[in-house]
């Protein structure tokens, strides 16, 4: 029917004409579409982390594993001997480092020359080789044994093979195949006999070894200066200390026992307080963090040196001091620096910083600086010096928000009690502002730790504890860290392998650092906030 | 003579306020300080990396260096001349001279030809990861900010999101070697780079986002309400169009970041070096997405730590940083003047 009154379609910008497909409307569907995206990306970071756990817990089955094996083997029986030998090893160094004192005595302060000073070392050249020859038997005994040991152990690594080789038949259905597989079964006992039975050998040469140690010593030539006579007494103190030990060690191997179960919690604390990172070496693995966690942390402990006064000072002064003018051109050119790749930074060093540093360690009025001069030019300091450049911006940009934070009736009350700037600054803004500042050197510190690029290409990549008896000198040294660790060694591992599952728990240790490091600054930025009003 | 005269009002020297003086040249030079540094550090590249990138003659840019692929570099002496020739040329030379044949001649991996591949890998990888990330971030938090009850939930779930901002990098480049390269089983691949990268912005680009949607007064939404408009409505007209400068300033900030970070597409997304460039040799559509591509930061690891450093080298080396450092640098400052623009713009 035709009205003459009809309405024409009204063209409402309102329009609440509600079409409907599978029972949703269109506004139903965009809320949909908005919870989709983000349930989505909610799961999907979940799941990440759950991955990095799933692959990274694998690792402590694995490792404990690998210590028993390590036990069960004999290994460990012939590292207690190793220990021995390398216990020697170290003062023989120190003998050569005797020498290398006495020898530049006599040719840079009596200017002999180089032929003359060998020629007055003689002696104590052949008291040297004596001391060094000493422990030939013990050596020889332990490399008898690691060949052993090293044979047991690839026996039994290659039965664990086999089965999971029969494994995977039988579980692809085909038994025949399987039952052919050949497993020999390692009987630990039978095998660790060969070792176990040179106990005896071993008490034999270790006694003529602490012996020939004895006779070497009485032969020691005297040492003309006062301070070397006294560096030979306390070498000589050492070697008896050492030879004391020699009981102890006989102790443990005749105490030792293959099948002496290791705890369970054994494969964290090996992780955790292991000191030694040591992959396909033919011999151990070892698994421990510590290095590449001492690495980390004295790299951005020198950052951090360098980029809080610098980020908290500049901070202050475009925050408190600085004219318009400055400001509106500091700012902007500090936050361009943190769009620096780090990659390029890293680039920097190599190519440039750490020759610098080198040459500037070189220079003669500079040797009275603590660990100048040094030869290694990528070592903590060059990491530690970029990092700081990264570091800087975000110390920056974060205190002067906190400075900002700070309610302007704070600094008038100040001056109007007639302090000077510099008071209001130091006992008035900072103070009021501080728990902002400690929070953003905090996330500064969680920026720098996680930082990968720079430490790979600059840190020198050493896995080593740095010596700490050097003093302030240790910053030279080179280091290895948790990032640059996995993004060396990630792309060569195969997949599954103990290894491979020992950089997901260091990823795991930096997820957990990080985290912790984000967690306390909110936690200061939150509880120390002063009321503003 | 008498002593000059002071003004009354001028204040006496002091020891205090010589101090003060000092000090606040200590926070003065502190700043400049900084600011040489990253100038140095700036300048330094820029200057090596202009001889490679930029030429005396006609077109004034070095074409091929931006549009070959990298090649082997040979060193050799021929008729007591010194010649530099890269991998093809040397080649040709061989056949054109075969007296040459048995020349010795240096080779450095990687140090002729251009980084083509690179800028393009890079480009790609950047793109992609951007489009997911903005997609699922902007719409997070849209949903998380105009649409969810606020509650624990979403109060966790946004704890959350803020503290995985703070999380390395290399971490990410773990989480997505685990879901994405193995348990998906999509490889080296670039969709893996892309997601990997992604979600490494993505709880930045959430927060930010969030922040520039909460900066929209609360009026506009409930006037638009009142006038009888739906949700989306309101949301499409009265929301995004104030947040979104907010939006994209964070977003290109996330881009440049996206496109600086090496370690997360480390076992992801990059090869070493590839002959193909993505679009070539693919079977079917899907190849492209399958395929690991070069990109340009991790090109400058490979060729500041893998070759030694000489003047022959140097050439590929700073050139590859000053290009990556200008489109990074490039990405930022827009984001910077965006940002200060857009200050002043919107006061309410």
């Amino acid at each position: 029917m035709d009205s003459p009154h009809s309405v024409p379609a009204s063209d409402f910008l309102v329009n609440n004409k509600r079409i409907r497909v599978l029972g949703l409307s269109f506004d139903d569907a965009v809320k949909i579409f908005f919870g989709g995206n983000a349930v989505v990306s909610v799961v999907v970071l979940a799941l990440i982390t759950y991955f990095l756990f799933q692959e990274g817990f694998g690792f402590f089955g694995q490792n404990h594993r690998n210590l028993l094996t390590y036990r069960q083997a004999g290994l460990e029986y012939v590292d207690f001997i190793r220990t021995q030998e390398s216990g020697h090893t170290a003062l023989t160094r120190y003998l050569s480092d005797l020498r290398l004192r006495q020898y530049n005595r006599l040719t840079i302060d009596q200017k002999q020359s180089s032929a003359a000073a060998n020629q007055s070392l003689a002696s104590f050249d052949a008291f040297a080789a004596q001391y060094g020859d000493a422990v030939e038997p013990i050596r020889g005994l332990v490399s008898d044994l690691t060949e052993q040991a090293t044979a047991i152990k690839t026996k039994f690594l290659i039965a664990e093979d086999k089965k999971v080789e029969r494994q995977q038949l039988l579980a692809a259905g085909k038994s025949a195949e399987a039952a052919a597989v050949k497993i020999e079964t390692v009987d630990f006992a039978t095998e660790l006999k060969v070792l176990t039975g040179t106990l005896p050998v071993y008490k034999e040469t270790s006694a003529e070894f602490a012996k020939r140690l004895d006779v070497a010593l009485t032969n020691a030539p005297a040492m003309p200066a006062p301070e070397l006579a006294a560096r030979l007494d306390r070498f000589r103190q050492l070697t008896r200390e050492y030879v004391a030990t020699f009981p102890a060690t006989t102790g443990s191997l005749e105490t030792w026992d293959y099948a002496r179960p290791v705890p369970w919690y054994q494969s964290f604390t090996a992780f955790l307080f292991g000191r030694e990172w040591l992959t396909a070496s033919f011999w151990q693995d070892w698994y421990g963090i510590v290095p590449l966690l001492i690495g980390s942390l004295m790299v951005s402990l020198v950052a951090l040196v360098i980029a809080v006064p610098l980020g908290v000072g500049s901070a202050i002064y475009i925050n408190q001091i600085a004219s318009m003018r400055e400001q509106r051109f500091i700012k902007p050119s500090i936050e361009f620096i943190s769009a620096f790749p780090s990659v390029v930074l890293g680039f920097f060093g190599i190519a440039v910083l750490g020759q610098f540093l080198r040459w500037l360690s070189q220079q003669p009025s500079l040797a009275w600086v603590p660990g100048f001069p040094f030869s290694e030019r990528l070592n903590i300091l060059t990491a530690g010096c970029l990092l700081a450049l990264i570091a800087i911006p975000t110390i920056f940009t974060l205190a002067e928000d906190a400075l900002q934070n700070v309610p302007k009736a704070f600094k008038e009350a100040s001056f109007a009690l007639g302090a000077s700037r510099l008071q209001t600054i130091i006992k008035i803004v900072v103070p009021a502002s501080l728990s902002g500042i400690i929070s953003a050197v905090l996330l500064g510190l969680g920026r720098v730790i996680g930082e990968t690029m720079v430490v790979l290409l600059c840190a020198g990549n050493r896995i080593a504890i740095p010596d700490f008896t050097a003093g302030l000198a240790v910053v030279t040294q080179p280091v290895h860290t948790m990032t640059g660790i996995i993004a060396q060694e990630m792309g060569e591992v195969v997949r599954g392998s103990i290894h491979y599952r020992a950089l997901f728990v260091v990823g795991i240790v930096l997820f957990f650092l990080s985290l912790a490091i984000n967690f306390i600054a909110q936690k200061i930025v939150r509880r120390y906030r002063i009321s503003i009003g | 003579m008498s002593a000059p005269t002071r003004h009354v009002f001028r204040s006496r020297p002091s020891a205090a306020r010589r101090w003060e003086t000092g000090a606040l040249w200590v926070f003065r030079s502190s700043t400049y300080l900084v600011l040489l540094c990253g100038a140095l550090v700036f300048g330094h590249i820029v200057f090596k990396g202009s001889h490679t990138v930029f030429t005396k003659q006609a077109p004034f840019i070095n074409v091929p260096f931006l549009t070959e692929a990298p090649e082997s570099l040979y060193v050799f002496e021929y008729k007591g001349e010194k010649k530099e020739l890269g991998d093809r040329a040397f080649r040709a030379f061989k056949i054109e001279h075969p007296e040459a044949k048995d020349v010795k001649a240096e080779s450095y991996v990687y140090s002729a030809g251009g980084i083509f591949p690179c800028i393009v890998g890079t480009v790609l990888l950047v793109v992609g990861s951007m489009i997911i990330a903005l997609t699922l971030g902007v719409s997070a938090a849209v949903y998380l900010n105009e649409y969810a009850v606020q509650g624990r939930v979403v109060t966790a779930i946004r704890l959350a999101i803020l503290n995985l901002a703070g999380v390395p990098s290399v971490v990410f480049g773990l989480f997505g070697l685990g879901l994405f390269v193995i348990y998906l089983d999509w490889n080296v691949s670039l969709l893996a780079g892309w997601f990997t990268l992604a979600f490494m912005v993505l709880p930045v680009v959430i927060t930010a986002s969030e922040e520039s949607l909460k900066a929209v007064p609360k009026g506009f939404r409930e006037g638009s309400l009142a006038l009888g408009a739906t949700k989306w409505q309101t949301i499409r007209k009265n929301v995004l169009p104030y947040a979104l400068p907010g939006i994209l300033t964070s977003s290109i900030l996330g881009i440049a970041r996206v496109a600086g970070e090496t370690a997360p597409i480390m076992f992801t997304a990059a090869y070493v070096v590839r002959d193909k460039l993505p679009w070539q040799g693919l079977t079917s559509v899907s190849d492209f997405f399958f395929q690991g591509v070069m990109a340009l930061p991790y090109h400058i690891y490979v060729v500041s730590s893998k070759i030694p450093q000489n003047e022959y080298t140097e050439r590929v080396q700073y050139g590859t940083a000053f290009v990556f450092l200008m489109i990074v640098a490039l990405i930022a400052t827009t984001s910077i003047v965006l940002r200060n623009n857009l200050r002043n713009r919107y006061k309410w």
